[in-house]
């Protein structure tokens, strides 16, 4: 009988090798008691050794099995001591659990147990014994957590503890009644198991979904806790458990990592060796169940090396890069999971997954709710095709099935070769960046390696990272997350964000905001303090290669160079102090310019950690927005242009323009010299020495936005109201409008415009627009009568009719020192700013500046007057303001 | 011992950081907080729409201090937090009955 009694196996196991006592292995074992009076000394000194063989070879998945192997030996010697030896008909056995259950016991794991009686009366006769087994292995320093069932209790469904099912999946048998845990194991557990799958997946599922939200959904976290964080050793467990319970079979419980997916396993196997070293290792280091990773501990490994393990020393940064790295991995098979256990057996998801299925094209079909390339070859004859698959993803939100992921990965080169042989990347990632799951498309782009092989200048900051007290992710995930804060502002409900979100509907070029977003932290890599000229300068660069239009590079610039600048500006400086609001309305220079900045501010806030972007920091952001707002619109018209000779603008013309240009722009309003460069000044400037030949020059140029029309003409009444009519009659929707005019009574409008449906939406041919150039002129000079004109293209301008908006019209004789302000919110329409502007020509009043805009279905236009005494009365703008809402519902036939 | 609460500008707090700073005051507690005094919040006119805003964002300073420190701590608080409008803040100053480090069960003014 002595001969299989553990004792000899196991202290060969605690002393080959061991220090000063490898007598003990050749005692014989019914004396093992006289020379190991406790279970603590075995632990111990068992401890000691593999501690100091774990730092010798550095393998974690050795280690756990060893320290297995050990406890194994302890509880099954103490089980039997107080049971009794026998492994049949004793109506009771002793089962390892959990990671113990699968031989992976770290050093200062719990000890799970499970001991299973046949019947409550054996578990009543045997509860002393128990209680002597649990203390004796508590004093040997075991940890123990120990359950006690009958194989009916097993075997019965407790929807609150769906924990101890799932520790039964990697039930194991120690000692005891060896035919109770073949009963166990072999019949009643995958009856349990077969019948209760869909449960138990739920409830695994929610537990990890919950856990992951906890976690911010990230693996990218500054100090992550490789057990629990997104990627770490819970999810790798996570998938195993859910193979294991979707591959269940009727006589047998598959084991752990028997059934995990094939094209997963060998990245997941290698993660998870990397994984089980550095959690030996924090436990071996803290002495106990630890699992964080935090700054101290990576600097303790990078300088000093975590014995064999991580030998190689390296910066603390370029360790944890290893370790993101791996994660991935994880992370991506634990998400795989949970998709496809999580659709398989949920009707509402399959529901969804079906419908997602329609979503196919020819390209790209959807199964399971992954996205899967047609033809798997396609991206051979066809680089540009991915761009495509992420733009799919960006639309509809659904992630890559790992199979396209590595086809993906396996055609980087090819794809890289494509976009940097002069093609333009821009006009695809732009629609990616406009999408609303832009956020998953390039978090994909990411995890392939797609976004760096296009945008090389983002994978300084892969994983990257940056340590201070407020941060909480890698550069490169609170890069792409701003995106996703960014987005995700235009379904934002509650109070504090909806004017954020209405902002957000308001950028004419959102993708512009998320390509400054994606490189507004790459100077990190170089630099911390001051990395924002480093970021300006990749950026610029890689905004040339990939042909974004100039208007768009300088916008992009504009809120790199200054993203930090609006935050700083709200913690630092007075915001209710003028002279803050002013300096800040300075650098900001036309609204266009401070929304963006806004939504930026915003972003990049909100995505430092998850309470950065608290109600207060909300708060303070929108009042600094509207009052700079508020100074940007309310005081145009006030501040004109004196150019001094040493005026910047006029430093940067050339020599013999310069007494032309500073007569030209004497008396324009601030504004303009804030919103124009001086490229296009100096354009406007020669545009405007034709006005000596001509009744008006007009440029037309195609933008991203629309077309830009371009008028410059000397003042005459109707001219503002003719130039919208000629607008109407070509079917243009004016989205926004500046009007400017200098001393001399020159005018200068600028219109973005888009064609409207009633043209079929079509693009302006060279025809189209030499004929629009033409007709402005010809009305401009009076050779062309409006109304007529009107219809022969069939609109009239005077018929009346109800609109679902009613309109809205007030105005502010406050704000401005010279105008009065009528500002008109109504149903946008052709010819509705026709009407606005004759309105108030009718009335002999003269429009010193508009701005306009256009929300959806809705114009919004401040009109700033004039009348020949200057600002109107109350009285006669009460009587305006009905006109105004009488042109307003004035409707084109 | 004495708890100097402060109720200062949001921008002003650098400011009062340092101030404190020069006089060896280290500690302290920092909330953000909204509230109104005399300043009673404003009307904001956005695009023509008035709304109201009665709670302003402030920042909160809670420090504690040894009795002869008190004088010393408010003037540095109020010097670095002054820029003379209305909306500057107030200081507050209570009584503290016992003062306990956690870490080694420190009492009084040494747990300071």
């Amino acid at each position: 009988m002595t001969a299989t009694r553990p004792w000899g196996r196991l202290v060969t196991i605690l002393l080959s090798g061991g220090e000063g006592s490898a007598d003990l292995s050749i005692v014989p074992a019914e004396r093992f008691p006289e020379y190991m009076p406790d279970l603590s000394n075995l632990h111990v000194q068992g401890l000691t050794r593999q501690n100091s063989t774990f730092f010798e070879t550095g393998d974690g998945l050795a280690a756990v099995a060893s320290r297995s192997e050990l406890v194994d030996g302890l509880v099954s010697e103490s089980f039997r001591k107080r049971f009794g030896e026998a492994t049949e008909n004793l109506g009771v056995c002793l089962l390892a659990v959990g990671g113990y259950g699968r031989s992976q016991l770290f050093p200062q794991s719990d000890v799970d147990l499970l001991f299973l009686f046949a019947d409550e009366a054996a578990a009543k006769a045997g509860r002393e014994a128990l209680a002597a087994v649990v203390t004796e292995l508590w004093d040997a320093k075991l940890r123990v957590s120990q359950s006690v069932r009958t194989p009916a209790e097993c075997s019965r469904f407790a929807p609150d503890n769906s924990e101890l099912h799932i520790s039964l999946l990697d039930a194991r048998y120690l000692a005891g009644d060896r035919n109770l845990y073949l009963d166990l194991t072999g019949r009643l557990l995958p009856k349990f198991f077969l019948r209760e799958q869909k449960s138990l997946i739920r409830a695994l599922i929610d537990t990890a979904q919950d856990r992951h939200h906890e976690y911010g959904q990230t693996i990218y976290h500054l100090e992550p806790n490789i057990k629990e964080s997104p990627g770490g050793l819970r999810d790798f467990q996570l998938a195993c458990w859910l193979t294991q319970l979707g591959s269940m079979e009727p006589d047998r419980v598959p084991l752990s990592e028997e059934s995990l997916p094939g094209d997963f396993s060998a990245q997941a196997m290698e993660a998870k060796e990397f994984l089980f070293a550095l959690r030996c290792y924090l436990h071996y280091l803290s002495g106990r169940d630890d699992n964080r990773v935090d700054f101290d501990l990576q600097d303790a490994i990078a300088e000093k090396g975590a014995g064999k393990a991580f030998a190689d020393r390296a910066q603390a940064s370029d360790w944890m890069r290893q370790y993101y790295r791996h994660v991935r991995g994880i992370n991506r098979l634990a998400l795989r999971s949970i998709e496809e256990h999580g659709t398989a057996r949920n009707s509402l998801m399959e529901m969804l997954r079906s419908g997602r299925s329609k979503l196919s094209n020819s390209d790209f079909s959807v199964a399971n709710g992954r996205v899967f390339f047609r033809y798997s070859q396609a991206l051979e004859v066809r680089p540009e095709l991915v761009l495509e698959l992420f733009r799919f993803v960006a639309r509809h939100g659904i992630p890559l099935a790992a199979r396209t992921e590595r086809i993906v990965e396996q055609h980087l080169d090819s794809v890289r070769r494509y976009f940097w042989s002069g093609v333009k990347l821009w006009p695809a990632l732009a629609e990616i960046l406009r999408q609303p799951d832009a956020y998953e498309a390039l978090t994909a782009m990411r995890e392939t390696g797609a976004l760096y092989a296009l945008l090389p200048e983002l994978e300084a900051i892969d994983c990257l990272v940056i340590r201070d007290f407020y941060n909480r992710y890698t550069v490169d995930e609170h890069t792409v997350l701003a995106i996703r804060m960014l987005k995700r502002l235009s379904g934002a409900k509650d109070k504090a964000t909806v004017h954020l979100a209405e902002l957000s509907t308001e950028v004419p070029r959102a993708e512009l905001l998320c390509l400054a977003l994606l490189f507004h932290d790459v100077g990190k890599a170089v630099l911390l303090e001051g990395h924002t000229p480093i970021s300006l300068e990749k950026a610029a660069s890689a905004m040339q290669r990939i042909g974004v239009d100039p208007e768009g590079q300088e916008l992009v610039s504009f809120l790199i160079e200054h993203h930090l600048t609006m935050a700083n500006f709200i913690t630092k400086r007075d915001i209710g102090d003028p002279e803050t609001i002013e300096e800040f309305a300075n650098i900001v220079g036309a609204v266009e310019n401070l929304r963006a900045l806004t939504l930026i501010t915003y972003a990049d806030t909100a995505a430092i950690n998850r309470g950065a972007m608290t109600a207060w920091r909300r708060q303070l952001l929108w009042q600094f927005y509207i009052a700079t707002h508020n100074r940007l619109t309310g005081h145009v018209e006030d501040r004109r242009i004196h150019v001094d000779a040493e005026a910047p603008v006029l430093a940067k013309a050339p020599e013999e323009a310069r007494a032309g240009l500073k007569d030209f722009l004497e008396g324009f309003p601030q504004r303009y010299l804030r919103t124009h460069s001086v490229d296009q000044i100096l354009a406007q400037y020669e545009l405007a020495k034709e006005l000596d030949k001509k009744a008006a020059s007009v440029t037309i140029q195609k933008k991203d936005s629309g077309y830009e029309i371009m008028l410059l003409t000397w003042d005459r009444p109707f001219l503002f109201a003719t130039v919208c009519a000629v607008m109407a009659a070509f079917g243009l929707n004016i989205e926004r409008a500046e009007a400017f005019s200098n001393e001399h009574g020159m005018v200068l409008d600028a219109f973005i415009v888009t064609v409207s449906e009633r043209r079929g939406g079509a693009e302006l041919d060279e025809g189209d627009r030499k004929q629009i150039v033409r007709t402005l002129r010809r009305a401009i000079s009076g050779k062309e009568d409006i109304q007529e004109l009107l219809a022969r293209r069939g609109l009239s301008i005077g018929s009346k009719g109800r609109l679902p908006i009613e309109p809205e019209v007030t105005y502010d004789n406050a704000t401005s020192s010279r105008a009065t302000i009528f500002h008109v919110s109504a149903q946008d329409r052709t010819g509705l700013l026709y009407d606005l502007s004759s309105t108030f020509s009718k009335n002999d009043c003269d429009i010193e500046v508009l701005l306009i805009e256009t929300q959806g279905r809705r114009a919004i236009d401040a009109f700033y007057v004039v009348g020949p005494q200057g600002k109107l009365s109350d009285a006669a703008s009460e009587g305006l303001i009905e006109e105004l809402r009488g042109a307003c519902k004035y409707k084109a036939a | 011992m004495k708890r100097i609460e402060a109720i200062i500008q949001p921008f002003k707090l650098d400011d009062v950081r340092e101030g404190l700073k020069e006089i060896g005051v280290d500690g302290m507690t920092i909330y953000d907080v909204r509230g109104h005094g005399r300043q009673k919040g404003h009307k904001e006119v956005y695009r023509g729409q008035e709304y109201e805003v009665d709670l302003l964002p402030k920042v909160k300073l809670e420090i504690v201090v040894s009795d002869d420190r008190v004088d010393a701590t408010v003037k540095a608080i109020s010097e670095s937090a002054r820029t003379g409008k209305i909306g500057d803040g107030k200081v507050f100053i209570f009584a503290v009955e016992a003062a306990i480090r956690i870490r080694n069960s420190d009492t009084g003014e040494g747990a300071l």
